[in-house]
């Protein structure tokens, strides 16, 4: 008989892919081993392990496990992490699942930290508690699926081609939001008896939950200090998770650093000059708060800003315009758990063998590695003359060997938390850019790239070379 | 407004708050911006929702970084009131591309300036929640405002909220009458 959906079948597969033995009391670990005691059912087990190579276990409890069986939780199976990063580090092909499982673990830990009643040396910290103590249980449900929810809006390929890609006013935290209110999720959210406006508050955060779709939301230092714990810029668990994960698999040593210590020291403080809560850092944990933020400095340049990486996703973003529907994903739920990397792969395959499909030239580019190449990249010399000089090159480069020649990229980091609360050895608080001289001193992420076709690369080069000083000069930027 | 005006314009803001005597704070900048956006209908367009210790603006917090990255703000740690954002040395060069728009708002940022360069955190506080409610129920009477006020930050009473209310009430009319 057809096992109902979610329900497990001993020795066979659950529908999230559990391998359930009849074990006597006996622990079990395979690679998504689960812990259960003999003849019972091990959705009766009250805890699940799972392993993971960045936190060993990843414990869960059966209402989490429902979540986790869930049809949008499952879909980021297929998701990968680092969308196209896999074709410059290949081991990068993780996905957003195994990352949702350790955002989870990580935001269980940080709630019992910063919740400890021994660890709450600050008035501050003990004043927000005191009002929520006695929902500390529902709460930490509420954290802990609010991290294992946040990536499931993402659409095929993660951020790749969000912003082109969706209509006006949508992004991936907006789809979030939908499939956490949609009626699948509202009936687990109500069985294990959680509220899903909760879930979808601290997995969006303030800064996404606020502006975009309820403009008047508004939240009070516990719910902020609590998404802080999944979202924080400075110490938020998706940001430690991340950073420790991809530089995992894609082979580069430099995001690692020692949450461990990290995590045993965050405390609820007072942010610099306010008594406003946040989350900030006991003085013996700076030096891993100094790691996390350098591991975050040198992945951002060397890694999720490599100038190889954003060109793939540059045609990436080519192929699917002309592939999907109107030039963009659908933002409806189905449509939306439909769609992952797999139908998206599969169609590029087919696409750069077949001429006559339109996606047909950048899916080519992407399958022989006939990407465009780097001409011009950002920097602080050419800054000083002209804080416009990408923009300058591309310009003029477009003008000369064609528009649809050139690409160019441009991010800046959006946040740049070097400044948080820290709890000085004799109880008073400060800031750590008065503590620590290599924060004051980490830049913020900037880059801007001029890609050129592989084809007429060479006269480029030997154009640019000749003309840079005088391009970048050109005036620009003041007002008419 | 595009994002360099809007810069010119914070970096301008910014230099006056300094001149005024604040410490020039992200919580100052942020309160001020939106005293500048709100109260005198500067149109630097940044989101602002209600957040732990009143309005708060990620964008801005976004574009702030952004001057950073530009080499247009400084960050100088001091005490107690954490690192102050201060124009840099690039910031007169390219405040000087962008005169008109400056000097279009520069009695609002005047106005801004002298109103809450010395305020403190609780008082910018105060300030900022009562200018959201206000713009948020433009037509509520002023015990409604107040009771929204002690509703969304209970440690303001109603007597310091409907104080602060008639102080917003007389900055806006001031805004709005001819200089």
């Amino acid at each position: 008989m057809k096992p109902a959906p979610g329900v497990p079948v001993v020795g066979g597969k659950s529908r999230a892919g559990f391998r359930l033995m009849p074990i006597r009391g006996e622990r079990i670990f395979g690679s998504f081993g689960v812990l259960r005691r003999a003849g019972v059912g091990a959705m009766s087990k009250p805890l699940h392990e799972i392993r993971d190579p960045i936190h060993n276990f990843i414990r869960l409890e059966t209402p989490e496990r429902k979540v986790l069986d869930s049809r949008p939780f499952q879909r980021l199976r297929h998701v990968h992490q680092l969308a196209m990063a896999y074709l410059l580090y290949p081991g990068a092909t993780h996905r957003r699942f195994e990352h949702s499982l350790g955002v989870m673990e990580l935001a269980g830990r940080v709630f019992d930290v910063v919740t400890n009643p021994n660890y709450s040396d600050h008035e501050v910290a003990r004043n927000l508690l005191r009002s929520y103590q006695s929902d500390f249980g529902y709460w930490r449900r509420v954290v802990r699926l609010a991290a294992l929810c946040h990536d499931i809006g993402h659409l095929p390929f993660s951020h790749a081609a969000e912003k082109e890609l969706l209509p006006e006013g949508w992004d991936h935290e907006r789809i979030t939001d939908d499939l956490l209110r949609s009626d699948e999720m509202t009936r687990l959210f109500k069985d294990i008896k959680v509220n899903p406006d909760d879930v979808a508050k601290l997995a969006l955060g303030p800064k996404k939950f606020g502006p975009k779709k309820h403009r008047e939301a508004t939240f009070d230092p516990w719910e902020a200090i609590l998404s802080e714990i999944i979202v924080g810029d400075a110490f938020g668990v998706d940001r430690i998770d991340y950073l420790l994960r991809d530089s995992y698999h894609a082979g580069v040593s430099y995001g690692r650093f020692d949450h461990f210590r990290l995590i045993d020291t965050l405390r609820i403080l007072p942010k610099p000059g306010s008594d406003e809560p946040a989350l900030g850092i006991e003085s013996g944990g700076v030096h891993a708060a100094e790691a996390l933020l350098l591991a975050r400095y040198f992945m951002y340049s060397q890694v999720y800003f490599h100038h190889t990486r954003r060109i793939y996703d540059i045609h990436l973003t080519e192929f699917l315009k002309r592939w999907l529907p109107g030039g963009k994903f659908a933002t409806d739920i189905e449509s939306h758990l439909r769609m992952t990397d797999n139908e998206v792969l599969a169609e590029m395959r087919a696409a750069a063998e077949d001429p006559a499909h339109r996606g047909h030239e950048p899916a080519r580019r992407i399958a022989r590695r006939e990407h465009f190449r780097l001409l011009y990249q950002r920097n602080p010399d050419d800054q000083g003359v002209n804080l416009k000089s990408a923009e300058m090159i591309h310009a003029h480069a477009a003008s000369r060997f064609g528009a649809e020649s050139v690409r160019s990229f441009r991010y800046t980091e959006t946040s740049n938390p070097i400044e948080f609360p820290v709890l000085m050895p004799d109880g008073r608080t400060g800031s750590s850019l008065n503590t620590s001289e290599v924060l004051r001193r980490i830049p913020v992420v900037s880059v801007e790239y001029v890609f050129i076709d592989p084809a007429k690369r060479a006269d480029a080069e030997k154009w640019l070379g000749g003309n840079r000083a005088e391009l970048i000069r050109t005036p620009e930027g003041a007002e008419k | 407004m595009k994002q360099a005006e809007r810069q010119a314009v914070l970096l301008s803001l910014i230099a006056r708050l300094r001149e005024r005597g604040s410490w020039c704070g992200e919580t100052h900048i942020q309160k001020d911006t939106f005293f500048l956006q709100e109260g005198c209908d500067v149109p630097v367009e940044f989101n602002y929702i209600m957040y732990k210790h009143g309005p708060y603006s990620f964008d801005l917090n976004d574009e702030l970084t952004a001057m950073r990255a530009d080499g247009l703000l400084t960050v100088v740690p001091a005490e107690p009131y954490g690192a102050h954002l201060y124009p840099s040395e690039m910031a007169p060069t390219f405040l000087a591309r962008f005169r008109n728009t400056v000097g279009r708002h520069a009695a609002a940022v005047e106005r801004v300036a002298r109103h809450m360069a010395t305020k403190n955190v609780k008082e910018l506080e105060r300030s900022a929640t009562a200018l959201y409610v206000l713009r948020s129920q433009p037509a509520a009477t002023t015990d409604v405002l107040a009771a929204e006020i002690n509703r969304l930050k209970p440690h303001m009473s109603i007597a310091e909220a409907t104080v602060a209310l008639a102080e917003v009430r007389q900055f806006i009319d001031l805004a709005q009458s001819p200089a």
